[in-house]
């Protein structure tokens, strides 16, 4: 592996400010008598500007995790940290990005990019401002002709596009992501994956995002997070050092793919029992 | 079968309503009930037309309008006040919800007795008719419309930065519109129902007293011709203002289809 060798074509060049910080944060659900430990305690940094990706089986405590760090939700343990600040309630510096594309209906495609520009300082009662600012997110996700469009005419793709374009207009410190482009076509995907990351190298960004798909993790990730089966545990870390923009179909991208499969594939139940 | 029918929706309902027409006038011209229990219709025709000229349709109609507007204005306000914190507050919601209910259920002329004994014979007590009649029917709407309300738009306004207060006028009334429109027609109709029901007995001027005023002569012509206007001036709001609010509000939401 080369990994090593082509560190400086990646987003690491200089040593950057840690973001976000998880110490010792578990979570643990209570539903009547049942208990449900969905994350063992973990330790995690993100770095300014890092793009990590969340791997692992459907019921890991992947949305969990995310969830905790948008403040949805409060860790049964531990503390997680924005910037040295404890999260404590959902906000703007956090933005989440669901998996279904949440845009409300009863406005038009730029009125909904608008929305979270309301409540900042500088755009604060300045439709205008806000709108321009809106014009040109939606610019960068190629949908500025369908400003005026409502949001049940728009096709799937679109609206994931216009639903990225709301999360980033406010200009949150971290972007989360859960799982937003399964239920797109490949090449859809594709472009979304093309978007994103150009947005990734214009804005310096920092995102975690979740997915099911090795490729999509290795197209994205600066570093991939694998996780354990329930409750969810770090079981690895790879750092994906490949210059962006990355094609899905790059064979690089899908060698990356590989490992993090074989990771999350190999002897799933040797953490657990130990 | 059903994009056949919609095609020419005119002349099936016009035709329909020849029909009942020629029916009626057929039945009156059998002769089997003596004509001042059962009028022609020309006979309520005529007495419409009279009423009009006389200058007693026109004020009424407008009388019992505007008692409407404001008493359903009044009472809009009060049911999305109710139903705002019944659906954000599961107390009141399991506090309020059998009680306007229960209230729902209650015939509106069954407001008249009591109104009678508090306000008398005054304006006041049709208002109160009214109002009490709509509020409970745009309560239970406003507070199911934001109880079905997907969690997920709550969720994304919270993460864009929507403080609490901020919630109902930015995300909670805008996601619930389309119920609290269903609500609000279905409080019009309740309202329409108590107004003509108080007007029987409090009022001088209205299609309730019209059509008291047609019993009290035994004139079954008035009698049948205000039940008239009193649907038409029912069906043409409910159809024409509230029916083509509620469908715009349905197909921007997404949940209808544009012709
Ligand atoms: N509110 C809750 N109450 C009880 N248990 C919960 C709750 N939310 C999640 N869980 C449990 O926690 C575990 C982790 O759930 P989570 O949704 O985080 O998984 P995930 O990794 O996102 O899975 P997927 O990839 O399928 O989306 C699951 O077993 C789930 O049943
Ligand atoms: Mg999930």
């Amino acid at each position: 592996m080369n990994a090593s060798v082509s560190k400086s074509t990646g987003r690491s060049a200089a040593p950057r400010a840690v973001k976000l910080r998880l110490a010792n944060v578990s979570k643990t659900f209570q539903n009547g008598t049942q208990t449900v430990e969905a994350l063992a305690p973990l330790e995690l940094e993100v770095k300014e500007g890092e793009y990590v990706v969340f791997f692992g089986p459907s019921g890991c405590g992947k949305s969990t995790l995310l969830n905790l760090i948008a403040g949805f939700e409060a860790p049964s343990a531990g503390e997680i940290t924005l910037e040295g600040r404890p999260i404590t309630r959902p906000g703007r510096d956090r933005l989440m990005m669901f998996q279904e594309h949440a845009l409300f209906p009863w406005l038009s495609v730029i009125k909904n990019v608008m929305y979270g520009l309301k409540n900042e300082p500088q755009f604060r009662f300045r439709p205008r401002k806000q709108r321009e600012a809106a014009r040109s997110w939606l610019k960068m996700v190629h949908l500025e002709e369908f400003e005026s469009a409502l949001i049940h005419e728009l096709s799937g793709g679109m609206k994931q596009r216009v639903a990225l374009a709301r999360a980033l207009a406010p200009d949150p410190k971290v972007l989360l992501i859960d799982e937003p482009f399964p239920a797109l076509d490949a090449l859809v995907r594709g472009k979304l994956y093309g978007d994103l990351q150009d947005i990734l190298t214009r804005t310096g960004k920092t995102i975690i995002s979740v997915t099911h798909d090795s490729r999509e993790a290795a197209c994205l990730g600066d570093r991939v997070v694998v996780f354990t089966p329930r409750p969810g545990r770090i079981k690895k870390e790879i750092h994906v050092d490949l210059a962006r923009p990355r094609d899905i179909n790059d064979p690089k991208v899908a060698e990356y793919a590989g490992r993090i499969m074989a990771e999350l594939e190999g002897q799933p139940d040797e953490k657990r029992a130990g | 079968m059903k994009s056949e029918q919609a095609k020419r929706p005119f002349l099936y309902v016009s035709f329909f309503y020849l029909l009942i027409f020629a029916v009626w006038q057929m039945l009156f011209s059998a002769g089997l009930i003596p004509d001042y229990l059962f009028p022609s219709p020309v006979q309520v025709g005529k007495r419409l037309w009279e009423l009009g000229s006389d200058d007693y349709l026109l004020p009424s109609v407008k009388a019992t309008l505007v008692r409407m507007a404001m008493g359903f204005s009044i009472a809009a306000a009060i049911g999305l006040g109710i139903g705002l914190l019944m659906g954000t507050s599961p107390i009141m919601n399991s506090c309020l919800k059998s009680l306007f209910l229960g209230l729902q259920t209650l015939p509106t002329a069954a407001w008249v007795p009591i109104s009678l004994l508090l306000f008398g014979l005054s304006e006041q007590g049709i208002y109160f008719v009214i109002i009490m009649s709509s509020t409970p029917a745009v309560a239970i709407a406003t507070s199911a419309g934001i109880l079905h309300i997907p969690p997920l738009y709550l969720r994304a306004a919270r993460t864009l930065g929507t403080r609490w207060y901020a919630m109902p006028v930015r995300v909670i009334l805008p996601a619930a519109l389309p119920a609290i429109m269903t609500g609000l027609k279905l409080g019009w109709t309740f309202g329409w129902h108590g107004a003509v029901s108080a007007e029987l007995i409090k009022s001088t001027v209205g299609l309730g007293f019209l059509l008291n005023m047609g019993r009290e002569m035994n004139d079954a012509s008035q009698v049948i011709g205000i039940m008239l206007v009193t649907i038409l001036f029912g069906l043409l709001l409910d159809r024409f203002l509230f029916g083509v609010i509620e469908r715009r509000i349905r197909i921007r939401w997404g949940l209808e289809k544009k012709e």
